[in-house]
């Protein structure tokens, strides 16, 4: 566990005083967000270490609600005067006399840390962390021959944010995140191909030493890129789609995942606004959200409204349970939190937010889910995908297989598939038993902020989807 | 240059970077401090939804020392800090390695005319909340009068106002102000199951410049409308017909190919081809930093050299790769005044328009797809593969037939700049990276 560092010293007799500034003109709720977060990168290519940086971002934001409207108004200069002035920018949506009284402040008592770590990355010398930078850059450089070009990244951050409300709630949390990747450029006569691997989450320095070793990462994006040398052209048109498990939980959180945020449904502009309780997708189909599993690069001890979160349970055999919310859309849709709300940093309004979403695991067995398919697509690595409110989504595969007549046979490369959640959802036709995440270094975005987030499914046949390669 | 108390004591944080940065043993320091000013407002069904103002400020720097770097940012800019982020930065770059590319450009003797470039409109500063809320709420209001959108995404106004300055060791001092603002509204039409979205914003740096209401509302419905009740399409090889904004995205791909940091990091399907035809004849781009009020335009990039116009494509033959300093050493070419922090981004990246307009363009096309809109991921520089998943209009006998979704289109860069068939003469600039309206003669589009 880290230990929380307050880089503000407002003291609360100081904290009320802004509240009761945001609340000036008859808001209903008031908060402050406070944020502090350091940042060490380092990048090494072509065999040298070409540049380090460290980042500090701090800073405040003030934001008010009344009914639907939210005004917000954040500074980096900590003078009461500029905090002020943030706080009556965040008023100015409200416009009535009504002065609100504050109860004192309840400190919350995190009753479990999701971080549990040996060596913080943030306290480690900048020497051993460029070690294991160089540790993945070998390793996947050594692994072959036709490996022309390696390029390794790592970095870290500690980032300390407190929240106080009008309500009187008040707490902290220390975040450790940790990122280290590679990517490799493996040539073949006039022929590159990109190879991608990596790891981290919130852990810290032993992760390397016990999790996954930098050796790995750097391998597997060289096998990644090599594989990908020999891969032909993914066929084009509809078939059968069998999702490798681990890195496929992407499709879960752009076809589904996003649409069951609250904020999408209380606007009704989500397809799914009108499905709570109703069946939406194959009985086989169980989707969580998990904020609290420990280490992952997801998960939090308390969300940026400080409430703590729950793993909620979005798609149950099918039928859709619930949403995602923050404090705005659970207020006005009459829910229970469940500790969603994120914002990329202080200068954003926070939002209903995935963290680590997942497909549970089904009975069937693999291989046997692969038996059934005739002639069709294995999607093994995934860029990422978008999908609209409608419902429509896309998400492009990076490296997969051909399956004939049951087995895995040639590799495919560069493919997108597109389709209708609900659609897919009702051809989702064999569920494996081997749930497994992808790696630990996915960020999601969403009106313009990015978040840290996993994903993760087990094997999962679809029976038709369109497939877009080249014919 | 406005020399106000602002920008003063702005270029006086950036000098004094520089010299706490010699003064603590850096061969070479470089600094940017930027100071925004940020207010948008967004209306949802006649309301306020979201209301943020704030001002902010930010720095960057790096520091050189035995031709190695390191880097800082920080929105911390309280004195204490300050120091000891430049102190940490020497001790960092002696852990680095030595790079005979590092290092800041010789200063130019060529100096921009700012004011005539017209960055900063004076009048945006000036605008109350009010106007400015009235302005989302009667995008949305009028949008909303037309009985086939069925709901809204919202309308929203954003205005920017941003002072750079940067300093370097090498004697440069620079500052400019730029504005910008935006009208935007975000539609739906159709029944929950079958729903179609699209939007249109307006962007321009001068308030008075941007599209009216009437005009971001009627855009936006029109573009939403048109998608209602699409049909799925086999898959087949056809013509497909790019709009401006999906002209925007494949120039906007080719700019990373052309971007000398993925040149010599091999990373590019480009690198290596200097003087050969990658396209066809209608091929020709450009990158021009002084387009007097353009999104892109600026006097100087991020290491304080001149912005100019280069031609990277001509009638499809490669001529040029777009460098900062650190890239065009690697490279043994010049710098294009292309720095953008610490990597390579556009100024105004267009590719040149034709003679046709796009009704010319339709109108010459049997039988193919008008592509409106593109989701997802799926572009690879070092193939130039693309594939995407895509919405479109169907075309049959020269006329729009229908609208087509759930479809994904593939091809790879090379082939399709050799297969641009008309070019059309629409290049508006709504985006810094931009072209008109261009017929591509085969693609193979992914249906059922």
């Amino acid at each position: 566990m880290i230990a929380f560092e307050d880089h503000f010293q407002m003291t609360d007799t100081m904290r009320k005083k802004v509240l009761e500034l945001a609340l000036s003109r008859g808001g209903d709720f008031a908060e402050i967000y406070a944020e502090y977060r350091v940042y060490s990168f380092i990048n090494m290519e072509e065999d040298i270490l070409k540049e380090t940086a460290e980042s500090i971002s701090l800073g405040l934001g003030v934001r008010v609600i009344l009914g639907e409207k939210t005004g917000y108004g954040y500074t980096n200069d900590l003078s009461f005067d500029s905090i002020g002035k943030a706080a009556l920018t965040a008023a100015s949506i409200a416009d009535s006399k009504k002065m609100a009284s504050l109860p004192a402040f309840q400190r919350t008592l995190l009753s479990e840390d999701r971080y549990p770590l040996t060596q913080p990355a943030h306290q480690a010398s900048l020497q051993e962390k460029i070690e294991l930078v160089r540790r993945a850059y070998l390793s996947c450089q050594m692994s072959d021959p036709k490996i022309k070009k390696v390029k390794v990244l790592f970095q870290d951050h500690v980032q300390y944010i407190s929240v106080v409300n009008s309500e009187g709630w008040a707490a902290e949390d220390a975040r450790p995140q940790v990122k280290l990747v590679c990517t490799a450029v493996a040539e073949k006569g006039r022929r590159k191909e990109f190879g991608f691997s990596g790891g981290g989450g919130r852990v810290g320095l032993e992760y390397f030493g016990q999790a996954l070793s930098p050796e790995r990462i750097g391998r597997e994006a060289a096998e990644e890129a090599l594989q990908l040398l020999e891969a032909i052209q993914a066929p084009a048109g509809e078939m059968p789609v069998v999702l490798a498990p681990g890195h496929a939980g992407v499709l879960v959180h752009e076809a589904v995942g996003h649409l069951l945020e609250a904020d999408f449904n209380r606007k009704k502009t989500s397809i799914f606004w009108d499905k709570l309780g109703k069946q939406v997708g194959s009985p086989l189909l169980t989707i969580y959200d998990d904020p609290t599993r420990p280490s992952f690069r997801g998960s939090y001890n308390i969300d940026d409204e400080g409430t703590p979160p729950s793993k909620t349970l979005l798609i149950d055999r099918g039928v859709v349970h619930s949403f995602l919310q923050d404090r705005l859309s659970a207020r006005l849709m009459g829910r229970p939190l469940t500790g969603h709300a994120r914002r990329q940093d202080y200068t954003c309004i926070p939002i209903p937010r995935m963290s680590n979403t997942y497909v549970d695991k089904g009975q069937d067995d693999p291989e046997d889910i692969l038996r059934s398919v005739a002639k069709g697509i294995y999607a093994e690595k995934f860029e990422g995908g978008q999908v609209e409110d409608s419902g429509k989504f896309t998400f492009s595969i990076s490296a997969g297989y051909l399956i004939e007549e049951g087995r895995l046979t040639a590799p495919i490369k560069q493919a997108t598939l597109v389709g209708t959640n609900i659609d897919i959802l009702q051809k989702i036709e064999r569920v494996g038993s081997d749930l497994s995440f992808g790696l630990q270094t996915g960020t999601c975005g969403k009106e313009g902020q990015e978040v840290p987030v996993t994903d993760g499914c087990p094997t999962i046949k679809i029976s038709r989807m369109t497939v877009g390669g080249q014919s | 240059m406005t020399e106000t108390p602002r920008t003063d004591s702005l270029l006086g944080l950036a000098e004094r970077i520089v010299s706490l940065g010699k003064e603590c043993g850096a061969d070479e320091v470089e600094a940017t401090v930027s100071d925004g000013r940020e207010f948008s407002v967004d209306v949802r069904q006649g309301q306020i939804e979201n209301l943020v103002e704030a001002g902010s400020r930010f720095l960057s720097f790096r520091v050189i020392k035995d031709q190695k770097t390191a880097h800082a940012t920080s929105s911390d800019l309280q004195d204490e800090t300050v120091q000891r982020l430049i102190r940490n930065a020497v001790i960092r770059a002696a852990l680095g390695s030595r790079d005979e590319c590092a290092g800041l450009p010789l200063i130019s003797s060529d100096k921009v005319d700012i004011p005539s470039l017209r960055l900063f409109d004076p009048e945006v500063p000036k605008l109350e909340a009010a106007p400015k809320i009235r302005l989302a709420l009667e995008t949305e209001r009028i949008a909303l009068e037309d009985k086939r959108i069925t709901n809204s995404h919202g309308a929203s106004f954003i205005t920017n106002e941003v002072t750079t300055v940067l300093a370097g060791s090498n004697g440069f001092l620079g500052s400019y102000d730029q504005t910008f603002c935006s009208l935007s509204v975000g539609l739906q039409a159709g029944e929950t199951d079958d729903r179609v979205e699209d939007y249109w914003v307006s962007v321009d740096r001068f308030f008075k410049n941007l599209e009216p209401p009437e005009t971001v509302a009627k855009k936006a419905v029109e573009r939403t409308v048109r998608q209602l009740h699409p049909r799925k399409i086999r898959t087949q090889t056809v013509p497909v017909i790019f709009e401006p904004g999906m002209t925007d995205w494949l120039v906007g791909f080719l700019f990373a190919c052309v971007s000398a940091v993925a040149v010599y990091q091999k990373t590019t399907f480009l690198a290596g081809r200097l003087g050969e035809r990658i396209g066809n004849e209608n091929i020709t781009i450009m990158d021009d930093g002084l387009m007097p009020g353009r999104l892109g335009s600026r006097p100087f990039d991020s290491e304080g050299v001149p912005c100019g116009k280069t031609t990277v494509f001509e009638q499809g033959v490669l001529r040029r790769y777009l460098c900062n300093t650190y890239a065009g050493r690697k490279l043994k070419l010049a710098t294009t005044g292309n720095s953008d922090g610490t990597g390579i981004g556009p100024n105004n990246f267009y590719l040149l328009p034709g003679n046709a307009s796009p009704q010319e363009i339709i109108a010459s096309t049997e039988r193919g797809l008008v592509l409106t809109r593109t989701i997802g991921h799926g572009l690879n520089p070092v193939t130039g593969d693309i594939s995407r998943g895509a919405f479109g209009l169907w075309v049959e006998g020269g006329e729009i037939a229908y609208p087509v979704s759930e479809v994904t289109i593939a091809g790879n860069l090379e082939q399709i700049l050799n297969q641009v068939e008309m070019v059309g003469n629409d290049l508006d600039f709504r985006s810094p990276v931009c072209g008109p309206t261009i017929k591509i003669g085969a693609l193979t589009v992914a249906g059922e």
